[in-house]
């Protein structure tokens, strides 16, 4: 009686054609979502949906500046008063103002009309712009026009750096029309274009760095097919036949055509920043075909008959295929747990196609195998006649690693396993959660963008901003809220406790700040007059004063359009995390001093750079050990199954556990923090990297009957062999992501594809190491069974026999 | 009945040669104002497709059909750029009315009368002002009845904007956000004085230096209440105006920069000083006028003064929340002359340059359209105009005939997409009401900065 796979193996090799036929109507309808892949970067998708901090900034997107490019003019020798920077600042920010997607309202520089100076004259107020309808270039307009910055306390702070040696250029841009690309072409040129011996130009701000991703984005597919060449070249190299490439590329072709027509007909875009996992299932399929393949040019070479070799292959590799692809897609879905919704798209796009390449690598490579010509050098493939040149050295290096895990060295290794894991444990708990970086996460520290931030936050209060957002509960029409007095004293207060806290920011700024300003100006221009009466009259005669002849839009950084909402603003002089920590506790302990209710509105704490980082870190420590727990708990439950005992659940998950142990302790001796990067990789890392052991364990369970019982011969058997598909695996795997760590200009994928390339060796030096001593140790007696489901074991000298004796061989 | 004499591209043809060879006499089939001075039927002067939008469409839009989204594009040349994506996109309504024949309908009847009796004795200084025959200020009506060039139609708007010697407008003003939805919402008073240019063709309290008074007081919401602007123009169309602001509550008047006219003068409203009228700004700080061309247009010049109505005020539709446009009432205009002209005056301008179509017929604007630096559409200016009669309800000038004024405007910023809906109405809250005879001592009323004071102190 065939035992069910390879009944199924024997159906599809006798309808081969229709299964052909299904496999290519299948491929065309996914190929039909192809024109619907979307590859866009969504930034608010980055951000986990249920943390308090995101739904605080998705309910107020405008406070913290998204939209808005920020454009540092810096003097390199002495400061911006003289004729040639103020010229290229008036230029600059004449220029900005033809930004595709600019809001011409909403640029502001020292040359635009909305930096202005007020003075109290006889008749009342004379508001004037700082500059003049052009930039000043005498002695004394430029005496004029420092006078007059000198009475614009704001411009000081805000536009002039306290050195006088830099100003910024703010603009914002109106979403529906902005294309990040094209906005970011044209400002980063105008930084190009007025940068010269005496000005450095600094470009930062939401927009600029969407911009860079963009832009790197584009050279990713670049390293996208130098990757892919570099696979099929080693390939190439390693099979040496037309069966043994093309094989792997349509396979892994119409796996990945699969994959993303698939998330083209549910029209979910696919982010680029994790483009190194797919790339990582490339060379997962890859891998798998050559070792499917190597293991049909055995059975090929046995039975001469390729259809039936096919067969038979397709027989003894889908059990432990399937599960190792079922330890991937585990892996890889269990990544949507934690709720970014980019990471969730990622997991259903990245998901689905490791679940096809299950049809794909049992069904659709035996189809393959069984319709291409056999290749004439079959039995120098599979070794017969002796290895040599590399293959030797290889096979004489497994033999060595072997040794160490039977016998008495097994004692010392268990010994140096036990200690180097207790010392990986230990470190890998001492790791901090958060790896912050001046500028984003994103881009390399040494980055234009990282460097522009520096640069601005070394001059200006910076980019590290934290806002607590004033909402109004909208409880009429016309209802502004921000023109209140209990709103505006309660900010106040606000700013005044943070300020005293003894971790304070480095400024403050919210709508109250600019009232006070009105009131003196138009109480008759003395500071005495700063203060705000607390009235809600009071408040709102100073609201009116610097709303007269302004466009709301002016003090959008503050309040909304309808100044019904508004925010509080703190900047930070970093964004390490013990700044955020000691930030977000003074600023929640504020908040509590002040009342979170008030009638007419609540605080809500909060927004800006400080609290959406906050918000990453808060994700990575609630699911970082939930989602390994459950990806250890479900490899269990299914090894566990496919070998009949928990305890090969448990020898398969040690080294993945140890080894992402030992990354984690590594990072935490290098000073770097687990961030989303290396919640992913932990969950992949386990995944595809209980691969090896699976391989292996399976390959043990086969060698045991055919080294007559004995461990020792038994795991060098194991090593010689599998272990040396595990290293070609390993190598595929390092081609295929490797390269992203030189070639990549954004940090976020090199910084992936440097953690998982780790990841992989870790485990394959764990699983070709502890894997082979714990089954040593333990002798766990399901490897001497010969029902098990992963077993590759087949009787090949049984098919050269009739087919009767066929069927009970299997 | 009409013989028709021409095939029906005719009068589209005519209209693009006179603009190709630079002539300007109004008129395809006959001159013009030989029929206006007549008192004769304006449609003579036009073929068939111009007069009537039934032929210019081949029967496909006929008075009493609106204008939606679905037959837009049947007419897409005779609308501006943005009115077409209101319609098309927004859902916008535009309700097709009969064309206005009697040229008294397109006047008030003192301004007409000055416009003929002046007409041909206006010339240009050497200032590049615009200037009577004897060198002194313009006498009134429109200096330039059959303008030679861009300058010449916009000096015909800019010297009186609202064509009456003294007006008081009520307005109600809705700003309407993206979404549909109202951020805000205003009652103010506009009130001009001309001290020159006059219909009457006297100076005003021997003002011949000035050319207009002109302030602006809102009256609702409470806390806006009281906010006033005063504006003094100069007859000479190359010096800013001066411009005051004052807040009640300070009891404080704030003097602006001469040239910040392209900002909004309270939160929320889409429109700017400049884009008052289509001329907001003194004319000769705009320069590179050009005649771009000669065109047929859809106008809002008659039957959207709703006087049987409380308050003159129609009903809205359309935008994210059915409030975003009035109903408004379009006929068929045979010939716009298309302007434009760039703001050579203010090196800070976020504009380009603005494009006007300005009816032939009464020299007044119907639309005109913004372009930013990149020479990308940026706001729209629509005016809404007529004589005030709606059936039984007249409402007559200080000469005792129907009133002729501007009903609406649509400001549209389509780039941030922001709608300011100006109403002109009978009354706004304060108890202003809409008049144009000068009753009193206007001048301390409401043009001077203690008269601000005053209405702020109200």
């Amino acid at each position: 009686m065939l035992s069910f796979r390879y009944r199924i193996a024997s159906w599809t090799m006798h309808h081969r054609r229709v299964v052909a036929a299904v496999f290519a109507l299948t491929t065309l309808g996914f190929a039909g979502g192809l024109r619907n892949v979307e590859l866009k970067t969504i930034f608010s998708d980055l951000l986990p949906k249920d943390d308090p901090f995101v739904q605080v900034f998705k309910d107020h997107p405008n406070f913290g500046n998204p939209l808005t490019v920020t454009l540092m003019v810096k003097r390199k020798d002495g400061d911006i008063y003289n004729a040639e920077t103020l010229s290229k600042v008036w230029q600059i920010t004449r220029d900005i103002d033809l930004a595709p997607g600019v809001d011409h309202d909403q640029i502001l520089s020292i040359a635009t009309e909305k930096a202005r100076y007020a003075e109290a004259t006889p008749f009342g107020v004379d508001v004037k712009p700082l500059m003049e309808d052009h930039a000043p270039s005498t002695l004394e307009e430029i005496a004029d026009f420092r006078a007059r910055v000198d009475k614009s306390p704001n411009a000081r702070v805000f536009l002039i750096s306290g050195d006088a040696t830099a100003t910024l250029i703010n603009a914002t841009f109106i979403e529906q029309h902005l294309d990040y690309g094209e906005a970011f072409k044209y400002v980063h040129a105008l930084v190009q274009k007025y940068s010269d011996a005496h000005h450095d130009v600094y470009l930062a701000g939401q927009p600029a760095l969407t911009g860079w991703v963009y832009e790197y984005e584009s050279q990713m597919f670049t390293i996208f097919a130098v990757t892919l060449g570099a696979l099929v070249l080693s390939l190439a190299f390693y099979m040496r036949n037309v069966v043994g490439i093309v094989t792997p590329i349509v396979t892994s072709l119409v796996a990945a055509i699969w994959g993303f027509g698939f998330v083209g007909w549910l029209k979910s875009p696919i982010e680029p920043l994790l483009m190194v996992v797919p790339l990582l299932l490339v060379a997962r399929s890859f891998s798998h075909c050559v070792q499917f393949t190597e293991r049909y040019y055995e059975i090929y070479s046995h039975v001469k008959d390729r259809v039936k070799a096919a067969e038979i292959t397709m027989g003894v590799m889908m059990a432990p295929s399937v599960l190792g692809i079922f330890t991937d897609i585990v892996g890889i879905f269990l990544i949507a747990i934690a709720p970014i919704p980019a990471m969730e798209r990622f997991a259903l796009f990245c998901g689905f196609w490791a679940i096809w390449l299950i049809p794909t690598g049992v069904i659709l490579i035996s189809l393959l195998l069984a319709f291409l010509p056999a290749p004439r050098n079959v039995d120098k493939l599979i070794g017969r006649g002796g290895d040599s040149g590399v293959h030797r050295i290889i096979k004489a290096v497994l033999r060595s690693v072997a040794r160490l895990s039977y016998g008495k060295p097994a004692r010392i290794t268990a010994a140096v396993v036990v200690l180097a894991g207790a010392f990986a444990v230990y470190s890998a708990l001492q790791i901090k959660i958060g790896n912050p970086v001046e500028g984003s996460n994103l881009l390399w520290d040494k980055s234009e963008f990282n460097t522009a931030v520096r640069q601005i936050n070394r001059h200006f209060p910076g980019v590290n901003t934290l806002e607590i957002v004033f909402e109004g509960k909208g409880s009429g029409d016309g209802d502004r809220v921000m023109h209140q007095a209990d709103t505006v004293l309660t900010m106040q207060k606000l700013q005044s406790l943070i300020e005293h806290s003894p971790a304070p920011p480095r400024a403050t700024l919210s709508f109250a700040d600019y009232l006070m300003e009105g009131n003196r100006l138009f109480s008759g221009g003395d500071p005495r007059w700063m203060p705000l009466d607390p009235t809600d009259t009071g408040v709102n005669a100073a609201a009116q004063a610097i709303m007269l002849g302004s466009s709301a839009k002016a003090f959008s950084n503050v309040v909304d359009f309808e100044q019904v909402n508004g925010t509080v603003s703190l900047w930070f002089k970093d964004n390490k995390q013990d700044t955020v920590d000691a930030a977000l506790a003074n600023a929640r302990r504020a908040v509590e001093q002040v009342q979170i209710d008030h009638k007419n509105f609540r605080i809500r704490l909060g927004t800006g750079t400080i609290a959406l980082q906050q918000a990453m870190n808060n994700v990575v420590h609630e699911y970082h050990w939930v989602i390994i727990g459950l990806l250890n708990l479900v490899i269990l439950l299914g090894c566990s199954f496919a070998y009949r005992s928990f305890v090969a659940g448990f020898i398969l998950l040690i080294p993945v556990n140890l080894a992402n142990f030992i990354i984690q302790a590594s990072m935490h001796l290098m000073h770097i923090g687990l961030d989303i990067n290396s919640l992913m990789v932990a969950a992949i890392g386990v995944g595809v990297g209980i691969d090896y052991g699976i391989y292996l364990l399976s390959r043990i369970c086969e060698e045991y009957h055919g080294q007559d019982r004995d461990w020792g011969r038994t795991l060098t058997a194991s090593l010689t062999t599998t272990g040396k598909a595990i290293l070609f695996t390993a190598t595929i795997m390092f081609i295929g992501i490797l390269p992203w760590y030189f070639l990549s200009a954004l940090k976020f994928m090199a910084d992936m594809g440097l953690l998982l390339v780790l990841t992989m060796l870790i485990n394959m030096v764990l699983a070709l190491v502890v894997l082979p001593l714990l089954v040593f140790l333990f002798k766990p007696s399901f490897v001497g069974r010969k029902d098990l489901l992963v077993g590759e074991g087949v009787d090949l000298s049984a098919f050269t026999a009739s087919e009767p004796e066929l069927a009970d061989a299997l | 009945m009409r013989i028709k004499k021409y095939d029906f591209n005719y009068g589209r043809r005519a209209l693009m040669e006179k603009a190709a060879k630079g002539v300007f006499a109004t008129g395809v089939l006959t001159p013009l104002w030989p029929l206006i001075a007549r008192g004769d039927n304006l449609a003579k002067a036009y073929p068939d497709e111009l007069v009537s939008i039934e032929a210019y469409t081949k029967g496909k839009v006929k008075p009493g059909d609106a204008i939606t989204a679905d037959n837009v594009d049947v007419v897409k040349d005779l609308l501006d750029p943005i009115a077409y994506q209101q319609v098309k996109t927004m859902g916008r309504r535009i309700i097709i009315v009969p064309p206005t024949t009697d040229i008294t309908k397109m006047f008030n009847h003192d301004f007409l009368e000055a416009t003929l009796k002046n007409k041909g004795k206006s010339k240009f200084d050497a200032t590049g002002n615009v200037v009577y025959e004897d060198g002194g200020p313009w006498r009134g009506g429109t200096p330039f009845p059959d303008p030679k060039d861009g300058k010449e139609a916009l000096f015909n708007i800019t010297l009186s904007w609202g064509r009456h010697d003294y007006s008081l407008y009520a307005i109600r003003d809705w700003d309407i956000q993206p979404s549909g939805d109202e951020a805000y919402h205003y009652d103010f008073v506009w009130a001009e004085l001309n001290t020159t240019a006059r219909a009457d063709g006297q100076v005003f309290n021997g003002m011949k230096d000035m050319l207009r008074l002109q302030s602006v007081w809102f009256t609702s919401p409470q806390d806006t209440a009281g906010t006033s602007f005063l504006s003094q123009w100069y007859y000479d169309q190359r010096k800013f105006p001066e411009l005051y602001g004052y807040l009640p509550a300070f009891k404080r008047v704030r003097q602006f920069p001469t040239n910040q006219r392209f900002e909004p003068l309270v939160p929320g409203i889409t429109f700017f000083l400049s884009d008052a009228w289509s001329s907001g700004d003194p004319l000769l700080t705009w320069g590179n006028f050009k005649t771009i061309g000669r065109q047929p247009m859809l106008g809002a010049i008659s039957q959207n003064w709703k006087g049987s109505l409380p308050n003159w005020e129609r009903p809205r539709h359309g935008g994210g929340k059915g409030k975003t446009f009035l109903d408004t009432y379009m006929e068929l205009i045979p010939e716009c002359i298309v302007v434009e002209a760039e703001p050579v005056g203010y090196p800070r301008a976020p504009v380009s340059k603005k494009r006007v179509w300005i009816d032939v017929r009464n020299n007044m604007y119907v639309s005109s359209i913004t372009y930013d630096r990149r020479g990308e559409v940026w706001k729209s200016f629509e005016t809404g105009s007529g004589q005030f009669v709606d059936g039984n309800a007249v409402f007559k000038d200080t000469s005792g005939h129907p009133a002729w004024s501007w009903t609406h405007v649509l400001v549209h910023d389509i780039q941030s997409n922001r709608m300011s809906i100006l109403a002109h109405v009978r009354e706004v809250k304060g108890g202003y009401q809409t008049t144009f005879n000068m009753d009193g001592d206007v001048v301390n009323k409401f043009f001077t900065v203690q008269a601000m004071q005053r209405l702020g102190a109200a």
